[in-house]
């Protein structure tokens, strides 16, 4: 074969070899558009206290061009509830889940091996089997930090003096990660003032026996609930009276208890910025998704302290902003 | 004139050879400069590589440009179109906006024109209640609350009726201070929570207000007031998602004339310092479209401002978003471009070989005809070629015709040549040898006489051979006999003569008489001048396929400048004998068996000269002397040892 007709089919090979890859090229960019899927498994998902996370893992998905699912969850949910909405999941082509962690010992082991399959954010602190604290990411505010800052309000409240106080503390779950810690945190404060804490009651509240066991215990100067629904509970029960005149604290995150700090039932509220936990923790897992060796890590959100005279503050209306969509 | 016209050929041709010889020479060192890594990159190349080469090129370079240029000038026409969209989207969007706010304004002004102004509070609140009512309800779409609010900041009348909560201090609100502010505007505030009622539902209301300062008449006595119209920030909202649907980064935002944010796509992001906006330098533009960077990314900014309130309606197009919308155009641009160069390269090819083709085939007969065959010299293709091979064909038919001439012309001139030198030799010496013969029989040596007629009759025999110019050895020998007889008995004996030839190259080839010159030289020049006896011996040897015949005499010899002279100086004068030289023989020799062949003179003065002829050895035959009387075996050599050079 002459030299000529030798190069001219390799040239044409070539170009032909380039137009095949270019082809090859524009249709899997066309594929790579699916985006990734990723599950929020959140507790009672549809309860307000939830809008606000939502609302930021919805704008976190928009900017970060993720899917992203809440799966529809009434009331608490058990390890094995938790496992097989997981399971689930994953089965439908979620890339990686977003979890509030089910309150429960084998809570860990569950999870860290649905994390050998696809990467997971849990949005509340989870006790590993050894006491401490877990080592997977987590996306949410320091609970410890939030219990001592709620303590600090009220003995600002107090000025500074509320030795022999009585005060009780309400919360959801008890042997919760998050309660705890913030219990602690509220305890450090007050126990070095010689503040009297009665009793800590908590309790499952879908069946209205925290009010119950409220209107029951012993007479309390100041109530400090560490959780929303607590919270909401509980400035139910004052707006009826029924907590013998004692003044409410606590932490919360729902349009509720703005509400009940709007009408003076509670004095004054913690509020996890949970427009960025929502955020935070899609972003987060979207990064690692797409970034090759990327884990997720854990991300700590602010909180701000709300009284009734700065609830309609610029920030706060933003807060309550987010709550409302 | 046929002369004429064959000598001005020849020196034609022989101009012709100088040229050719020089061009050889030339190439020759072109070529082993190359060889040596001279011009290799620059080697010429082939007509048609250098077409599709050159067409190639050409082809390439043009759709480079011009998709280049395509590509731009799509790029800028999709830009534009996509501003154009923007801005017409904008415009759309501005136009509800302002629907919306104004039926909003005409709510205020049914409120104040056609409630307020016409009632007095304390005698016709039912009245205002229920006209209030009517309206609510008739807007209640759009709308979250009418309320009127007297100087103190005291509600008077609201719609929907709601619990008004404990000590909202509304003079201390936004909306009530703009309104006081500027009394004859109707003011349009950021959006915020409403802060007013409590509905029993523990919701908090986005809203943005629309107030102004009205005149109230309560109990006959007119005061001012301020009329609060709550517009539902979720229809804003709603009007501003419908337009951010875009995935390429292209967005839109609302700003009031300070730059403060009414909906932006990523307002909380904005507050959580999670993203920017440049809202403030927006707000301070005009209606138009905008060149912006902002941290760093270059974007298009489209400003529409709202009529009534001085709100922007702002439109981003990052630059990232025009390239998102010309990837697709840009691969196919890239395609479109490879397909055609594939395209135009199997195009050239084809034209490429169509133009070559004829001049190819052309070139392939020149190098046939240069090898020595002789072919149909290709016509066809372009006219021009045509007319190169009509031209190329004549000018071989006419070379032909001229080599045959000059050939011809040659062997003539060569033959007569060779006659002239031959009849050289006879005239003087059939004279002496009559002479003699003349003396013997006057003196009665009849016998001698008649030997001597013999010979010479034998010698003429053989000088004649029917006119051959080629004999065979053994008749030269005898003529060299016959020869030396007649001298011998000319000079009386003065000399021996001793033949010692191989009888093996007796069958072969020789030149007519050439030995007898030299002998003749012998006699007179070598025998003569000396008292001793003279002695003159004939040998004959094969060599290496040549045949070498000696003539040596024991004379006088010669130095060596006169050795060298004798082959050279034709014009030498001789002394003695018929005048046919040495330089006469050596001629004839290399005229019949080529120039590599003659005669070599070896002498030293006073010990003798020895001559020899050296000649190939060639079988006398009749094909053979006819080859080599017609020049052609000598020409057929010559080829036959340019045949391996060439290969």
């Amino acid at each position: 074969m002459k030299n000529g007709k030798k190069i001219f089919i390799l040239v044409e090979t070539f170009l032909g070899l380039m137009v095949f890859v270019l082809v090859m090229f524009m249709f899997l960019e066309k594929n790579e558009k699916k985006q990734e899927k990723i599950s929020v498994i959140i507790q009672n998902s549809d309860d307000s206290q939830w809008a606000a996370f939502k609302y930021g893992a919805k704008m976190a998905a928009a900017d970060k061009k993720t899917e992203v699912f809440v799966v529809s969850t009434a009331g608490s949910l058990s390890v094995q509830e938790e496992e097989n909405l997981i399971e689930r999941e994953i089965a439908n082509g979620a890339s990686g889940i977003i979890v509030e962690p089910a309150n429960g010992e084998k809570t860990e082991k569950m999870l860290k091996e649905v994390e050998k399959k696809v990467p997971v954010v849990l949005v509340e602190s989870l006790a590993s089997s050894d006491g401490t604290e877990t080592k997977m990411p987590v996306t949410g505010a320091d609970n410890y930090a939030m219990g001592k800052a709620l303590a600090e309000e009220l003995l600002k409240d107090c000025g500074g003096n509320i030795k022999g106080k009585k005060i009780g503390l309400v919360s959801g779950e008890e042997n919760a990660e998050a309660i705890s810690e913030r219990a602690e945190g509220v305890r450090a404060v007050l126990e070095e003032k010689q503040a009297d804490i009665l009793w800590q009651i908590s309790d499952s509240f879908a069946e209205d026996k925290e009010k119950n066991s409220m209107e029951q215990s012993e007479k309390v100067d100041f109530i400090m609930t560490l959780d929303n629904i607590s919270l909401v509970a509980a400035g139910e029960c004052s707006s009826t009276n029924n907590l013998h005149g004692a003044v409410l604290y606590g932490i919360g995150h729902s349009m509720e208890a703005f509400y009940y700090l709007d009408t003076g039932e509670i004095q004054c509220l913690v509020v996890p910025d949970e427009f960025n936990r929502g955020y935070q923790s899609v972003a987060e897992l979207s990064d690692s998704l797409r970034r090759f060796m990327k884990k997720p890590e854990r991300n700590t959100v602010s909180y701000s302290t709300v009284r009734r005279e700065t609830l309609f503050s610029k920030e706060n209306q933003e807060v309550l902003f987010t709550m409302s969509q | 004139m046929k002369n004429k016209y064959l000598k001005s050929k020849c020196g034609y041709d022989m101009q012709g050879e100088n040229q050719n010889t020089e061009k050889s020479r030339i190439t020759e060192r072109v070529r082993s400069w190359e060889k040596y890594g001279g011009w290799t990159n620059l080697k010429p190349k082939g007509i048609q590589t250098t077409l599709m080469g050159v067409f190639s090129l050409v082809s390439i370079t043009i759709m480079l440009i011009s998709g280049f240029v395509m590509y731009i000038w799509f790029s800028t026409l999709s830009r534009e179109e996509t501003v154009q969209s923007t801005q017409k989207l904008m415009e759309q969007t501005g136009e509800s906006l302002e629907d919306y706010l104004v039926s909003m304004r005409q709510v205020s002004d049914t409120v104040y024109y056609n409630i307020i102004k016409e009632s007095d509070f304390s005698k016709q609140k039912q009245e205002i209640q229920s006209r209030m009512n009517l309206l609510y309800e008739a807007n209640k779409d759009n709308l979250r609350s009418i309320a009127i609010y007297n100087h103190y900041g005291s509600l008077l009348a609201a719609e929907p009726v709601a619990s008004q909560k404990e000590d909202p201090d509304v003079t201390q609100q936004d909306w009530y201070i703009q309104a006081l502010d500027e009394v004859e505007n109707m003011h349009f505030s950021t959006p915020h929570i409403q802060n007013l009622f409590d509905d029993g539902t523990q919701h908090y209301y986005w809203v943005t207000s629309l107030s102004r300062m009205i005149e109230i008449t309560d109990s006959g006595v007119s005061n001012w007031g301020v009329l609060l119209v709550d517009m539902d920030y979720a229809d804003i909202s709603r009007m501003m998602n419908q337009i951010n649907t875009l995935n390429n980064g292209e967005y839109y935002y609302l700003c009031d004339s300070n730059g403060e944010i009414i909906y932006h796509p990523r307002q909380i992001q904005i507050s959580n310092g999670l993203s920017g906006e440049n809202s403030s330098l927006a707000a301070s533009h005009k209606d138009g479209v905008y060149e912006d960077d902002f941290k760093g990314e270059r974007r298009k900014v489209i400003v529409n401002t709202i009529s009534y309130t001085g709100w922007k309606l702002v439109g981003v197009i990052p630059y990232s978003a025009f390239i998102h919308g010309m990837i697709d155009v840009r691969y196919f641009i890239i395609l479109l471009m490879l397909l055609t160069v594939m395209v135009l390269v199997a195009l050239n090819r084809v034209v490429s070989a169509r133009i070559s083709s004829p001049i190819l085939k052309l070139n392939a007969s020149v190098l046939e005809y240069e090898a020595g065959e002789k072919p149909e010299v290709y016509i066809g293709g372009a006219e021009e070629i045509r007319y190169l091979g009509y031209s190329i064909q004549k000018s071989y038919e006419q070379i032909d015709e001229l080599m045959k001439e000059i050939i011809i012309e040659q062997n003539e001139r060569r033959k007569s040549e060779l006659d002239a030198l031959q009849s050289q030799i006879n005239p003087h010496f059939l004279y002496n040898t009559l002479d003699s013969i003349t003396w013997m029989i006057e003196d009665g040596r009849n016998d001698e006489a008649a030997f001597m007629i013999s010979q010479l009759a034998k010698l003429f025999r053989i000088s004649l051979s029917k006119g051959h110019t080629v004999i065979n050895i053994r008749d030269e020998l005898q003529h060299a006999r016959s020869y030396m007889n007649i001298q011998k008995i000319r000079y009386k004996n003065a000399f021996s003569v001793t033949f010692d030839v191989d009888d093996s190259l007796y069958a072969f080839c020789i030149v007519k008489l050439v030995l007898q010159p030299i002998l003749e030289n012998a006699i007179n020049y070598g025998i003569n001048g000396t008292d001793d006896c003279g002695e003159i011996k004939i040998s004959g040897k094969m060599e290496n396929g040549l045949i070498i015949l000696s003539v040596t005499d024991n004379g006088i010899g010669m130095c060596s400048e006169e050795v060298s002279r004798l082959l050279t100086d034709e014009k030498r004068v001789h002394k003695h004998g018929s005048g046919v030289g040495l330089v006469n023989v050596n001629n004839r020799i290399k005229i019949v068996f080529g120039k590599e062949y003659g005669i070599v003179v070896e002498s030293e003065p006073d010990e003798g000269t020895t001559v020899s002829i050296c000649i190939p050895a060639v079988l006398y035959t009749e094909e053979n002397r006819k080859a080599l009387e017609g020049g052609n075996l000598h020409e057929k050599e010559n080829e036959q040892k340019k045949e391996p050079q060439r290969e």
